[in-house]
C-alpha cells in the first residue's frame, strides 16, 4: 500500500520529476542540442548587429545598438520560446498522463519554468560575451529589468496555456497561429524601433504588451535611454495577469478533455 | 474498492465522433477480488481497463477509486525514447514518491527486466519485447492495491511469460488484479470474478467460470 501523500507533495514530486525529465530531453536529445539552444538566438543577434553596423547605426534611442538588439531579442525570446514550449507541452507529454498524478497543467508549468531558466542562463551568457567585447552591459536598474522580463515570461506562459487548450480542441489553428507569430516579431519593437513610427499608428502598436516589456528592459539598462512615451509596467502586468488567469481557467475547464484520447 | 458509475465512452475520430464503445457501464469492484474482463475483440475491454486505470477519461459518468490503482501494466506510452531505461524508471520512482528508496527500486527493475546493459541505453533502441519487459518490471516495482493488466503475459518470450505469471501469483497475496486476457487458463488461474462486456454493457459474474460460459454461449449462437 502506498502511503497517502498530500496533494501538495504529490504535485511537487511530479514537478521535480518532470523538470528533470524535460531538461534531459531538452539539453541532451539529438546531436549537441544544448549548443543549438544558445546558437539560435545568438545567430539572430549577430545577423542584426551586422546589418545595423553596415548602415552605421551605433546607437538607438541613446544606447549602444548591440545592447539594444540583444535586449530586445532576448526579451522577445523569453516570450516566444516559453509560449512555444508551453503550447507543445500537452501534446508531447500525452503519454505521461497515464500516470494519473501527472496533469496537463503540470507539464505546462514545468516547461515554462524550464524555458525561463534556460533563457536566463543564455541571456547572461550573451551579455557576458558582449561585455568581453568591450560594451557596457551593467544594468542601471537590475530590479526593473527582472520585473519586466518576468512580466514578459508570464505573458508567454499565459499565451501558451490558452493556445495549448485551443489547439487541442481545434487543431487547425496551429497553422494560423504560426502565421501570426511572424509579424509579432516585427511589431514588438524587437528590431524596428517603435519610436520611429508615427502617431496614431504608434499608439496602436502600444496595445501589444510585449512592446512595453521590451522598452522597460532597455530603460532598465540605461537611464539615458529615450523610452517610447506611454510605456507602462502596469499595463504589462495587467495584461499578463488577465491572460494567465484566462489560460488557467481554460485548462481547468477542459482538464478532462485534454487527457482524453 | 472501485466504483464505475454509468460510464459512457466513445472516441473522437478524424471524421467526427465514433460510435459508443461503452454505454452505461456500472460496476463495483470490491477490494481484494481479482477480476477478469472478457468479451470479443473490439467489445471495449481495453477501453474499460484504460478508464479504470485513468489513462483515459469517460465522456459521461464517473469512476471512483478508493484504493491505489496501478497504471495499466505494460502500457506502451510513458517511456521517453531518448531517455534510457534507468532514466525512465527514475522518473516513475519520483512521481510515485519513492525518491528516498530509489536505488533499491531501480535495482529491482533492472534485475526483473533482465535486459542487461541495455538498461542504460535509450529506450528507442529497444525491441518491443525489451520494452514490455521494462514496463512490466516498472509496474511491479511499486506497491498498489490493484494492478491492471492488459494482456501483459502474452507480450514477452516464454521465459519472461513464466516469470510474469510467477510474479502475478506472488502479487495475489497482498493485491488484486483486473485483467484482460484471451487465455482462459490465465483468467481461471488468477481471477475469481468476471466481467463480460457485450454491446457496450458490462455484466458482472461472481464466478469467472460463469462469465466464460456466458461469453462462450453468446458466440455459439
Amino acid at each position: 500500500m502506498l502511503n497517502a501523500r498530500s496533494p501538495l507533495s504529490i504535485t511537487l514530486s511530479v514537478w521535480k520529476a518532470l523538470f528533470l525529465r524535460e531538461s534531459l530531453s531538452r539539453l541532451f536529445s539529438g546531436r549537441a542540442a544544448a549548443f543549438w539552444l544558445i546558437a539560435e538566438p545568438l545567430a539572430h543577434v549577430s545577423f542584426f548587429v551586422f546589418i545595423y553596423t553596415i548602415v552605421r547605426v551605433s546607437a538607438i534611442g541613446g544606447i549602444d545598438t548591440a545592447l539594444w538588439i540583444i535586449l530586445g531579442l532576448f526579451t522577445f525570446f523569453f516570450f516566444r520560446r516559453t509560449s512555444e514550449q508551453v503550447t507543445n507541452a500537452i501534446r508531447s507529454n500525452k503519454a505521461l498522463f497515464a500516470y494519473r498524478q501527472v496533469k496537463p497543467i503540470d507539464s505546462c508549468f514545468v516547461r515554462a519554468g524550464l524555458e525561463g531558466f534556460l533563457m536566463l542562463v543564455i541571456s547572461l551568457l550573451a551579455l557576458a560575451s558582449l561585455s568581453l567585447l568591450g560594451h557596457n552591459v551593467i544594468p542601471d536598474a537590475p530590479l526593473m529589468v527582472l520585473v519586466a522580463v518576468f512580466g514578459v515570461w508570464l505573458i508567454g506562459l499565459g499565451f501558451g496555456l490558452i493556445v495549448s487548450v485551443v489547439e487541442e480542441l481545434v487543431s487547425e489553428l496551429r497553422h494560423i497561429l504560426g502565421i501570426l507569430m511572424l509579424p509579432l516579431y516585427m511589431i514588438s519593437g524587437v528590431i524596428l524601433p517603435i519610436e520611429t513610427i508615427a502617431e496614431p499608428y504608434r499608439e496602436w502598436l502600444l496595445l501589444n504588451p510585449l512592446v512595453h516589456g521590451l522598452e522597460l528592459v532597455r530603460a532598465g539598462f540605461s537611464p539615458y535611454y529615450h523610452i517610447v512615451p506611454n510605456i507602462s509596467l502596469t499595463y504589462l502586468y495587467q495584461f499578463a495577469l488577465v491572460i494567465v488567469f484566462l489560460g488557467l481557467m481554460l485548462q481547468r475547464h477542459f482538464a478532462a478533455r485534454l487527457v482524453m484520447q | 474498492m472501485i466504483i464505475v458509475d454509468n460510464v459512457h465512452k466513445r472516441y473522437q475520430t478524424d471524421h467526427g465522433v465514433g460510435p459508443w464503445v461503452l454505454q452505461g457501464v456500472s460496476l463495483t469492484i470490491p477490494p481484494n477480488l481479482s477480476v477478469g474482463l472478457i468479451g470479443r475483440n473490439g467489445a471495449g475491454k481495453s477501453t474499460l481497463l484504460g478508464l479504470i486505470g485513468g489513462v483515459d477519461q469517460p465522456n459521461k459518468g464517473r469512476i471512483e477509486r478508493q484504493c491505489s490503482v496501478s497504471w495499466p501494466m505494460g502500457y506502451a506510452g510513458g517511456l521517453q525514447g531518448s531517455l534510457s531505461g534507468r532514466q525512465n524508471s527514475k522518473f516513475v520512482c519520483r512521481i510515485y514518491g519513492y525518491e528516498h528508496k530509489m536505488d533499491d527500486r531501480i535495482a529491482y527493475i533492472r534485475d526483473f527486466a533482465e535486459i542487461g546493459d541495455a538498461f542504460d541505453e535509450p529506450v528507442k533502441t529497444y525491441s518491443s519485447g525489451m520494452k514490455s519487459r521494462l514496463q512490466f518490471a516498472m509496474s511491479l516495482a511499486f506497491d498498489f492495491d490493484v494492478y491492471i493488466s492488459d494482456e501483459v503475459t502474452s507480450a514477452g518470450d516464454a521465459a519472461f511469460n513464466k516469470k510474469a505469471a510467477d510474479a502475478f501469483e506472488k502479487l495475489s497475496d497482498h493485491a488484486s488484479l483486473i485483467m484482460v486476457s484471451h487465455s482462459e487458463d490465465t483468467l481461471k488461474q488468477f481471477c475469481t470474478a468476471g466481467i463480460w462486456i457485450n454491446n457496450g454493457k458490462a455484466q458482472w459474474f461472481d464466478q469467472i467460470d460463469d462469465a466464460l460460459s456466458a461469453y462462450k454461449g453468446s458466440i455459439a449462437k
